[in-house]
């Protein structure tokens, strides 16, 4: 069962006992250091100062509905992304550089909040954080801060869940099993478990219905 | 005569260099900046470009499907597109001789040239199975494979575990690249691989009108290697750049450009990708991504608006790249967490449909130089009308496939996949780049030998198709 707290109703359950980090002992020794250490980021981030770091934080969790603890700390990695200048190796041309683009979002978000909560973006409650947040996917293509804003809402999204799925209490919340070598799966087909996997106990729960 | 292989990435060890993970396998793609523009632009990365010894096989996905003798003439049959400067049966020998080599394996292929396989398919996982099913009620006609993963015994080639990470490269070993399918063979007979280097021009003599070698940087020095003959193989992107970055007072434009063909005509496959939802546990994660498809739909069907077509295939992406097509439906916070839950109950497709190459869909030199001081590739593109018919009919498809398997739900994203042109091949100076063989007219011992000669894509996957033309060169430069 994830670490992550997410309510029943929002597909918290699912799998219950399921943890993925369980089956770190079959795992290759590469992997299972890559998966550790985002148990443990440092707390060195190196790209955000502190206030755009807790205005990423607010960002990332309202996009990745993370209101209570334990939590992954996205905003930690996507810090060290930047620093590391870890980018996907393209930008739009309408847009700058993924780590200017960061920056001025972040300085966009406490512009927003201050003209509706009259405090910076961090500071904004979470209702007024989402508000802010729903304005700009909104808008489209249309100019956010100079930015087109479907660009820098793609840009947040990618970042933000690369992160977040990246992580194993995540995957545990979603049912994926995780790194596989060298074990493989022997059970592949529709309704085929490993022993280790768990069923979905809600397997009616689609999603749009909800 | 002694080769040297340069590449700017590294010379990996898949057992020490990859992982089995989804973010982790960052360093397998080619992520130094790139712009992309156009009013269609296409992200690049890890979508469709590698960095490293074994180039961009190291993280596909395995399809190894071949063209079909009409992608060789499409100008004189359907009235778009280009005609090669060679025909399918020229390359069909190449074609049989890499499905051994790789090898591939798959159910007898009935569609375009219809030929069988050198091993038999690989057992499905759910996607798979949600495809077999799905076409059967739709009246689709689907095939199990063709894929570069061996099954069964081949050399020292470890058999696939079915763990689903072939995007990020096989630490098994048992799907193909070069790396471990031809470059072993090559080391072993005296060729040398040079990592790590950069080439960031290549050398021309204005007296003799020859290519001298190639300018690299190694280490954070810059070197020259000299040679007798040059072959070019950086891809669609790169290529380009490295050819306009190389100008001379004989090129002012850029090597090879005297007729302003050098970066355009780049293509890339519109590919859609719908999901469907279905109450069962799909688990679409094991087994590799590559399991089943269809070429029906791959030709010009005249009872249709739009010339050529699109192919479809299973897909199978992992979290991070499921959370990605859920997230590009506007699903964010609670939303995105409900719908990622139900992850194990969907299924994916992916179709490939065959964009036309157009002269403005092109690789320029930006202003933005990266860490060599080299300038930076602006990649624009944009769709043409037949493009756009095409994604929806795809669309269409997929759907009705997914719905016949018993969707309760489906949802599609727009992507691309696939880099080819750039550099195309033609049958005179005027309509290409290089020759028939892959020689450049302008500089006769400069070659191409990649994706970017291509005129033209088909909605098949590329991949065994760039490996055959290189084939076909080597057998050339051997016996002219
Ligand atoms: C995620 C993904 C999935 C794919 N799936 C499939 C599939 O299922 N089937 C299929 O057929 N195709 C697939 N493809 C596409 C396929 O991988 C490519 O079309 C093919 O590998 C391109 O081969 P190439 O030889 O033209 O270039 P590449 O294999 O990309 O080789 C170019 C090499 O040149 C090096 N290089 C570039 N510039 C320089 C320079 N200046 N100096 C030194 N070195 C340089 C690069 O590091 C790279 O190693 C996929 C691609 C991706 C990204
Ligand atoms: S599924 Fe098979 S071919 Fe693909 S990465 Fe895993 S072992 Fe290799």
């Amino acid at each position: 069962m994830s670490a992550l707290p997410l309510p029943e109703q929002d597909g918290g359950g699912r799998y219950p006992g399921f943890r993925t980090l369980d089956q770190g002992p079959h795992w290759d020794a590469v992997t299972r250091r890559t998966v550790q250490r985002r148990l443990d980021p440092p707390r060195r981030v190196g790209f955000f100062d502190d206030h755009e770091l807790a205005t990423c934080r607010a960002l990332v969790d309202r996009l990745l509905a993370q209101d209570g603890e334990p939590r992954i700390q996205v905003e930690v990695m996507i810090g060290q992304r930047l620093a590391a200048e870890e980018t996907d190796g393209w930008h739009y041309d309408d847009m700058p550089i993924d780590a200017e683009a960061w920056r001025r979002s972040m300085a966009g978000l406490d512009d927003d909040a201050r003209l509706i909560a009259n405090a910076d973006f961090a500071e904004a409650t979470v209702a007024q954080q989402r508000a802010v947040l729903g304005a700009v996917q909104d808008l489209r293509m249309s100019p956010w801060h100079a930015m087109p804003a479907t660009h820098i809402w793609g840009l947040w999204t990618r970042y933000a869940a690369t992160a977040f799925y990246a992580h194993p209490w995540a995957w545990d919340e979603i049912g994926f099993s995780g790194p596989a070598y060298p074990r493989g799966y022997k059970n592949i087909g529709i309704g085929k478990r490993e022993p280790f996997e768990v069923a979905d106990t809600r397997a009616d729960e689609d999603p749009v219905g909800a | 005569m002694a080769g040297v292989a340069f590449d700017a990435g590294p010379f990996w060890d898949p057992d020490a260099d990859w992982v089995s993970d989804e973010a982790g396998s960052h360093t397998l793609y080619w992520t130094d900046p790139r712009v992309i523009s156009g009013s269609s632009p296409v992200p690049l990365g890890s979508n469709n470009s590698g960095r490293g010894v074994g180039g961009s096989m190291v993280h596909f996905a395995g399809y190894a499907p071949r063209f079909h003798p009409s992608d060789f003439r499409t100008a004189s049959v359907d009235g778009v597109g280009a005609d090669w400067p060679l025909d399918y049966a020229e390359l069909r020998p190449y074609y049989e001789r890499i499905e051994a080599e790789l090898p591939v394996a798959g159910e007898h292929w009935p569609w375009g040239d219809p030929h069988g396989y050198p091993h038999r398919p690989h057992p499905v996982g759910g996607n798979g199975e949600v495809m077999q099913r799905g076409g059967l009620a739709a009246g689709i006609d689907v095939r199990v494979g063709p894929v570069a993963i061996p099954n069964g015994r081949f050399g020292h080639r470890p058999h696939c575990i079915y763990r689903g990470f072939c995007l990020q490269g096989c630490k098994v070993n048992a799907k193909a690249s070069p790396l471990i399918t031809h470059l072993p063979d090559a080391l072993a007979h005296g060729a040398e691989v040079r990592a790590d280097s950069m080439v960031t021009r290549i050398g021309y003599d204005e007296r003799t009108g020859l290519a001298t070698g190639v300018h690299y940087v190694r280490d954070g020095v810059e070197r020259f290697q000299r040679a007798a003959l040059v072959a070019i193989a950086g891809y669609s992107i790169e290529t380009p750049r490295l050819l306009l970055n190389s100008t001379s007072p004989r090129f002012p434009d850029g090597l090879l450009n005297d007729h302003d063909l050098v970066g355009r005509y780049v293509m890339v496959q519109g590919a859609p990708q719908t999901a469907g939802r279905f109450s069962e546990e799909i688990r679409m994660w094991k087994a590799p991504p590559p399991e089943v498809s269809t070429e029906q739909f791959y030709e010009t069907d005249p009872s249709k608006p739009y010339q050529r077509g699109f192919s479809v295939q299973t897909v199978s992406p992992l979290p991070i790249t499921w959370a990605e097509h859920v997230a590009a439906q506007g699903h964010w916070g609670a939303d995105l967490r409900r719908y990622m839950s139900d992850y194990p109950h969907w299924a994916v497709l992916g179709s490939l449909c065959e964009f036309l190459p157009l002269p403005g869909n092109r690789v320029t030199l930006a202003s933005m130089t990266d860490r060599f001081g080299m300038p930076v590739a602006d990649f624009h593109y944009d769709q043409c009308d037949n493009d756009r018919q095409l994604l929806a009919a795809a669309q269409e498809v997929m759907e009705r496939i997914l719905e016949g398997a018993g969707a309760t739900e489906t949802m599609t994203i727009q992507r691309f996949a696939h880099l080819v042109g750039g550099a195309r091949m033609g049958a005179t100076e005027r309509d290409g780049v290089v020759d028939r063989d892959g020689r450049s007219f302008a500089v006769r011992n400069l070659m191409i030998s990649d994706g970017s000669i291509l005129p033209t894509q088909g909605s098949a996957n590329p991949a065994l198709t760039i490996m055959a033309l290189a084939a076909r060169q080597a057998e050339r430069l051997l016996h002219p």
